[in-house]
């Protein structure tokens, strides 16, 4: 049925051809066996291919769709889970043709959107925060076309795009705190910390989430509060700097509860090293169920699916039913109804939706995972947020603080969306400022 | 600062300075006859998508060997398009980093490896042909040793290829500057013309130079997936190559003062992230992140000026192509 081709990327290609181009003379003798196999690579790869016949439903035309990603599917991280999420899509919708770019710098967008109208794609899936400005403008371009930027704040519906163009993004927050309230649990030390990509909105509030379960639990546990320690890669993928940071904050600050926003396992590898060597450090998944890489290590995590967000596009498409939409999905989207299960059947740890938990590891005592079920579930009726007063404190009494001391969210308030969505400020446990 | 964590960063320090230092040793061999090889990025990646794979199939031993290998043969490559046909090292350098990378990128990607390890070794479990992390190097801490403060987790407290390193670096002095056949490389790269008349067969000395240089590149690349940091992705040395590149300038092409200055920079990787925790521009850590790559952009921009070069005695014919005839 699906056949799933691959070639040459699209990074490897240029750096191979530049090599050749460089070295003209010098291709004389590489160049020869490469490049007679290049010649064949397209640029654009076309992935799956629909060969059998699928039962034609009536008005569900087939459709071509494109993504382009920011870096290579092979690696562990952002544009692999998207990739994921493509083929969960194609596999379910069927009739379809996706291809993908991979490894498209920001600025080149629009010509890498370019390639796949040509190809006939008529729904575009741009998966970069910075591919936002040349998505919105080639929805200008191609008003008889669909678009879909993930991560940014874009889209006809917002007002601030064409009406060919939708905004979607799978938000972690939640997860982020209940891994707080696994990191409080388990910690001795006290001290926990976070290895972070950029001190952008979206990693700061994951961080300030996190740690704010943390808090929760540490202070329902033993009375006294949390103390966090955070770093800074100015990276998305590096895990030579993450292994190293993660380091720092073991050694250096006792931090036995790491958790992080880099694309790899490499801290949760860091953790797995430690627990080796007879030291209790504990870490996460990121993206993906990253077990494997720290079977000893590893609590849980945040875990997203894009699939069922881009299955509800291309039949939006196919159905010629589009309409702009700026999807913020959290827990409890995606799933076949909301309601919050009973303890023992709680789905915490399952995969559902498009934002879930990474298996629940047994060290976490039981009452501690119980309330990580518990909250889950209460998340899905929108029954409990994080950023409020009881999901700081556990007498329900004490205000959420920034790092100065100022009250950010009192009793009674909840963070809307447009607090989270530009969170500039770290909670008052965290001992390193915010570089700004 | 406690002794421990002075023993902490300086442990860190050399498992990431060896990586630096085993590329800079085979290169400054071949500096010192008068070889810019510029392709070293391009070769540790290859070295390390090679032995990343070729561990997972048949184990360490074997995954150095392979990666020596190969860059023995990317040297070939070098050595044949920079001494034989005589072309710009620096182009030629460049096209074989962008060869290598893209290569390795190919080869370690998911089901190129798959199919690669498949065929190396049909016996693998399934979660060998999905892992995306090498097996690392196990530690060999040395008895009694290891326990002296700072020199014991310094420098007595890592896997065999440290140590090797460790040792190859006072070797490979001694052979460059008080042995015959140091002479004749270091004169190759001073004076070709001259060397040639005194009978020394420049060519061959170039092309041994450089598959010592391609050798431990790939090396180089091994020791970073196998013995630092073993989780695979695209653009794993990160610009590790052209620092070592430089490092080899700050140390006068000496493999002593190499020591040095791969732990510098291993140093200066360390501690970026220790000084975030201590405040230490933590209001802006990204300038501490930069400073590697500042000091190599500094290092090589002055090494372009000529009366610096002279004055850090930099090889005569470092980067120049030689015609018997003229």
């Amino acid at each position: 049925m699906d056949k799933s081709v691959r070639k040459i990327s699209r990074r490897e290609f240029l750096g191979v051809t530049k090599a050749v181009a460089i070295g003209g003379i010098v291709a004389a003798g590489i160049a020869g066996g490469v490049s007679g196999y290049l010649a064949r690579t397209p640029e654009v790869k076309e992935v799956t291919k629909t060969v059998a016949a699928w039962p034609p439903v009536e008005g569900l035309r087939p459709i071509k769709v494109g993504y382009v990603y920011v870096g290579p599917v092979g690696d562990y991280g952002w544009s692999y889970g998207h990739d994921r999420g493509r083929r969960w899509a194609d596999e379910r919708f069927k009739n379809v043709e996706s291809f993908y770019i991979e490894s498209v710098p920001e600025p080149e967008v629009i010509s890498a959107i370019e390639s796949l109208v040509a190809k006939g794609c008529e729904l575009i899936i741009t998966t970069s925060f910075g591919f936002m400005d040349g998505t919105a403008e080639a929805a200008g371009k191609y008003p008889d076309k669909y678009f879909v930027h993930i991560s940014g704040y874009r889209s006809g519906a917002a007002g601030n795009a064409p009406q060919n163009m939708s905004a979607a993004f799978a938000e972690f927050y939640q997860l982020y705190y209940l891994c707080g309230l696994a990191a409080g649990a388990i910690t001795q030390t006290g001290v926990i910390g976070y290895v972070g990509a950029y001190p952008i909105p979206e990693v700061v509030r994951h961080i300030n989430a996190y740690i704010l379960g943390a808090q929760y639990a540490y202070k329902k546990r033993t009375g006294k509060n949390i103390k966090a320690h955070v770093t800074w890669l100015f990276s998305w993928v590096a895990p030579e700097d993450a292994r190293l940071a993660a380091s720092a904050l073991i050694d250096d600050k006792n931090c036995d509860v790491l958790n992080y926003t880099e694309d790899t396992p490499a801290v949760l590898m860091v953790a797995e090293d430690y627990q080796k060597k007879g030291r209790k450090v504990w870490s996460f998944s990121h993206y993906s169920d990253m077990r494997a890489y720290g079977p000893t290590a590893h609590l849980t995590g945040p875990v997203a699916n894009w699939g069922p967000i881009y299955l509800d596009f291309y039949r939006m498409v196919a159905t010629n039913t589009w309409q702009s939409v700026d999807i913020w999905s959290r827990v409890g989207d995606y799933m076949p109804w909301r309601w919050r299960q009973p303890l023992e059947k709680s789905t915490a740890g399952k995969e559902e939706g498009t934002v879930y938990l990474a298996p629940i590891s047994p060290v976490i005592p039981n009452e501690w995972v119980n309330l990580i079920k518990q909250r889950y579930e209460e998340m899905k009726e929108y029954l409990f947020e994080p950023f409020t007063v009881e999901g700081h404190d556990p007498d329900g009494k004490e205000p959420i603080r920034d790092q100065d001391g100022n009250v950010r969210i009192g009793p009674g308030e909840r963070a809307d969306r447009g607090t989270l969505w530009s969170m500039d400020w770290l909670v008052e446990y965290i001992e390193e400022p915010l570089p700004k | 600062m406690s002794l421990e964590w002075v023993g902490s960063v300086l442990a860190g320090t050399t498992s990431v300075g060896v990586v630096y230092l085993l590329g800079s040793l085979g290169e400054i061999y071949a500096e010192r006859s008068g070889i810019l090889n510029l392709g070293l990025e391009g070769i540790m990646a290859l070295g390390a998508a090679t032995s990343f794979i070729t561990t997972i199939a048949w184990g360490h031993a074997v995954a150095f060997f392979v990666a020596g290998v190969l860059g023995i043969l990317m040297g070939l490559l070098l050595a044949f398009f920079t001494v034989s046909l005589r072309l710009n090292q620096i182009a030629v350098g460049l096209a074989i980093t962008m060869l290598g990378s893209g290569l390795s990128g190919f080869i370690a990607f998911p089901t190129t490896r798959k199919t690669i390890l498949r065929a190396l070794n049909p016996e693998l479990p399934s979660t060998a042909l999905e892992a995306q992390s090498a097996p690392m190097l196990p530690s060999a801490p040395l008895p009694f040793l290891k326990d002296v403060p700072i020199a014991g987790p310094m420098l007595f407290n890592h896997n065999p290829v440290v140590y090797v390193s460790l040792i190859l670096a006072p070797t490979m002095w001694f052979l460059l500057f008080r042995t015959s056949v140091g002479l004749k490389i270091r004169s190759v790269g001073e004076n070709p013309g001259m060397a040639d008349a005194l009978g020394i067969n420049v060519f061959r000395i170039r092309y041994l130079t450089c598959m010592l240089s391609g050798a431990f590149s790939a090396m180089a690349g091994a020791y970073l997936i196998l013995g630092f940091q073993p989780f695979w992705i695209e653009g794993i040395t990160g610009g590790r190559g052209f620092i070592t590149l430089s490092l080899i300038i700050l140390s006068a092409w000496s493999p002593l003062r190499a020591v040095f200055g791969s732990l510098l920079f291993g140093g200066i990787e360390v501690l970026q992230y220790r000084l975030q925790l201590f405040g230490f521009g933590a209001a802006s850590p990204q300038f501490v992140l930069m400073l590697p790559y500042a000091i190599a952009v500094i290092t090589l921009s002055l090494l372009s000026i000529e009366s610096f070069r002279k004055r850090i005695s930099a090889p005569a014919a470092l980067a120049k192509p030689y015609y018997r005839e003229e």
